[in-house]
């Protein structure tokens, strides 16, 4: 296990950020913290990051404890904070150069400096780059010394859709090389497409944990189905399996289940016994959207203002 | 053990090309000193300029510890640069001490311009040895650089460090006979200045610029002012934070305080008398 942590609590005066997380990582992929704002996300990387100390329960990054031996695990661990702070009045190549020197080991700025497409601003004044240049940057920042865990903390908010997708191109290729990603976020989307295990946190507490088809998949929603054929269809079969009608959209017949891959068999047999001809078949099934919106109740309604 | 200062180099030229490049830093360092140069050369000091330049060298050396070094700090760390250095393995040894140098090499710049332009404008006479002088010069920022740095780190914001600067700056040149010949000033303003620690500075450098004193007759307040620079520096690596939420350490800025109060008092009574109190020949 790359992280591990156990019954970690944090508590800000009154306010509890953690109760009292269980979360294992293993090494490698790419994982998302999904949660609403004041979840706990910032809290349990900065705990990981030993920038800050949890009030009770224990840790362990790469077999360290961050609270104690924060120097070493820093040396293989890459950070992008949540607020993105660059030096002042210094370039984008003298700020990686300045970084790498802080680390025992460090790769050259050239490759690191085209994998997040900032090769032509190398002497430009990174305070005079775009939020999505920066945030790039910050990635930069977080990789020069080649870590085997980078966290980043909500590395896409507040950036523009296209400075979004860039930034998720940076990430995908941060993929291999045996390096471990580990995001917070709270776009779900985001989750979904990129990353291979999602662990959704709600008031300190990991509500959900798993690859994005894991939680589809474990949904209570059902999916829907339309069917449009040639001629009269008795959908008794159908119902008889468990498939709740919800009549008729234009041509279409429309059906709910919890189970489309039954239903998909049934619906098989059904058309052969019955001699109909299949046009169209359409199934949604529940997004992970549905499954967050399930899962965080009024903590995602408040969470519409900001994404 | 001694500590781990990996990237000192390149910190302390990053932090110099951040002083160059800044417009702020350059009317602060080099325009400001000017200033006070003229102000002090053509109207409180007229025809005698000779004998201001020590007390307006201690002003530029204090003014530039307080003002530049303690803003730089609370600034850099109020806007989260200190936090995410804190995310990586560099020290807040390497830190302070990149700081430090930063600050000495800028104020070795201002210095040496107020110097430069003040001899070419007013012809000023120094007594003793040029090198003995910038010797001086260099102690007195070694020594008030850390304490620039103290109040960086016992500030909470960029509200609270002009105030504290302003609070320290004030008695330092208008108690020390920095401001005013202190032979002019009354009995117990004397006796209230060998609590002040630029005294000790002002003292040296008229002694060196004015008496034409060797290192050994300034051994007294060269060694307050070495003495100065161990306790900054003492007081600094118990106080530094890395961020503003991060609580001062109150037992540790008394004790800091506590010291250095304990330091001016033995001062003031260990010390060699001030000669600068001594009116002088005509």
């Amino acid at each position: 296990m790359i992280i591990e942590a156990r019954g970690l609590r944090k508590t800000y005066g009154d306010n509890v950020a953690l109760s009292g997380l269980d979360l294992e990582i293993e090494a490698g992929g790419v994982v998302a913290i999904l949660g609403p704002n004041g979840a706990g996300k910032t809290t349990f990387v900065e705990i990981l990051e030993g920038l800050r100390r949890p009030s009770a329960g224990s840790v362990s990054v790469l077999g360290m404890n961050p609270a104690t031996d924060g120097r070493n695990l820093r040396e293989r661990l890459g950070v992008q904070l949540q607020k993105t702070a660059l030096p002042t009045e210094l370039t984008v190549g003298e700020i990686l150069y300045l970084f790498a020197s802080f680390y025992r080991t460090s790769q050259p700025a050239g490759p690191i400096l085209e994998r997040i497409d900032l090769v032509k601003q190398v002497d430009q004044n990174a305070s005079t780059l775009s939020g999505g240049q920066q945030q790039r940057l910050a990635i930069g920042m977080a990789l020069i010394h080649d870590p085997e865990l980078v966290i980043l903390d909500e590395p896409t908010t507040g950036l523009d859709p296209k400075a979004r997708r860039d930034l998720h191109e940076v990430i995908r290729e941060l993929r291999g090389q045996g390096r471990t990603t580990l995001l917070t976020t709270h776009y779900i989307e985001e989750a979904e497409h990129l990353c291979d295990r999602v662990i959704m946190i709600r008031d300190g507490e990991v509500v959900a944990d798993g690859t994005p088809f894991d939680l589809v998949g474990q949904s209570s929603e059902s999916s829907t189905i339309w069917l449009h054929v040639d001629g009269e269809m008795d959908p008794a079969p159908l119902i008889a399996a468990g498939v709740a009608p919800l009549g008729r959209q234009g041509d279409h017949h429309k059906f709910a289940t919890t189970d489309p891959t039954a239903t998909v068999l049934a619906l098989g047999d059904m058309l052969r016994s019955q001699g109909l001809r299949l046009i169209d078949l359409r199934l949604k099934r529940p997004s992970l959207e549905d499954v967050y919106l399930e899962l965080m109740g009024d903590d995602a309604a408040d969470e519409e203002h900001v994404a | 053990m001694i500590a781990d200062l990996r990237g000192l180099g390149p910190l302390t030229r990053a932090y110099l090309l951040q002083s160059f490049r800044s417009r702020a830093a350059i009317f602060w360092n080099l325009v400001f000193p000017m200033a006070w140069l003229f102000l002090f050369g053509f109207v409180f000091y007229r025809g005698n300029q000779t004998l201001m330049m020590p007390g307006l060298f201690t002003i530029t050396l204090i003014s530039g510890s307080f003002f530049g070094v303690s803003y730089l700090m609370v600034s850099e760390r109020e806007n989260g640069i200190t936090r995410r250095y804190r995310a990586t393995p560099v020290t807040a040894a390497t830190l302070v001490l990149a700081s430090s140098i930063r600050a000495i090499v800028i104020l070795s710049i201002s210095i040496a311009a107020q110097a430069g332009v003040g001899w070419l404008v007013f012809r000023y006479e120094v007594q003793g040895s040029l090198l003995l002088m910038a010797f001086v010069m260099l102690l007195g920022a070694a020594a008030f650089v850390p304490l620039g740095l103290f109040v960086g780190s016992v500030a909470q914001d960029m509200r609270t460090a002009p105030a504290i600067s302003n609070l320290l700056f004030f008695p330092l040149v208008f108690g020390s006979g920095a401001a005013y010949p202190a032979f002019l000033l009354p009995d117990w303003l004397q006796a209230v200045m060998r609590l002040v620690p630029s005294s000790y500075l002002v003292e040296a450098l008229q002694g060196v610029m004015l008496r034409g004193h060797g290192l050994a007759q300034l051994a007294g307040p060269i060694a307050v002012l070495l003495l100065t620079l161990v306790v900054g520096a003492w007081c600094n690596s118990k106080l530094f934070r890395w961020e503003t939420s991060q609580p001062l350490d109150k037992r540790a800025m008394l004790t800091a305080i506590a010291v250095l109060t304990l330091l001016f008092v033995a001062a003031s009574v260990l010390a060699p008398a001030f000669e600068m109190v001594l009116a002088p020949a005509r």
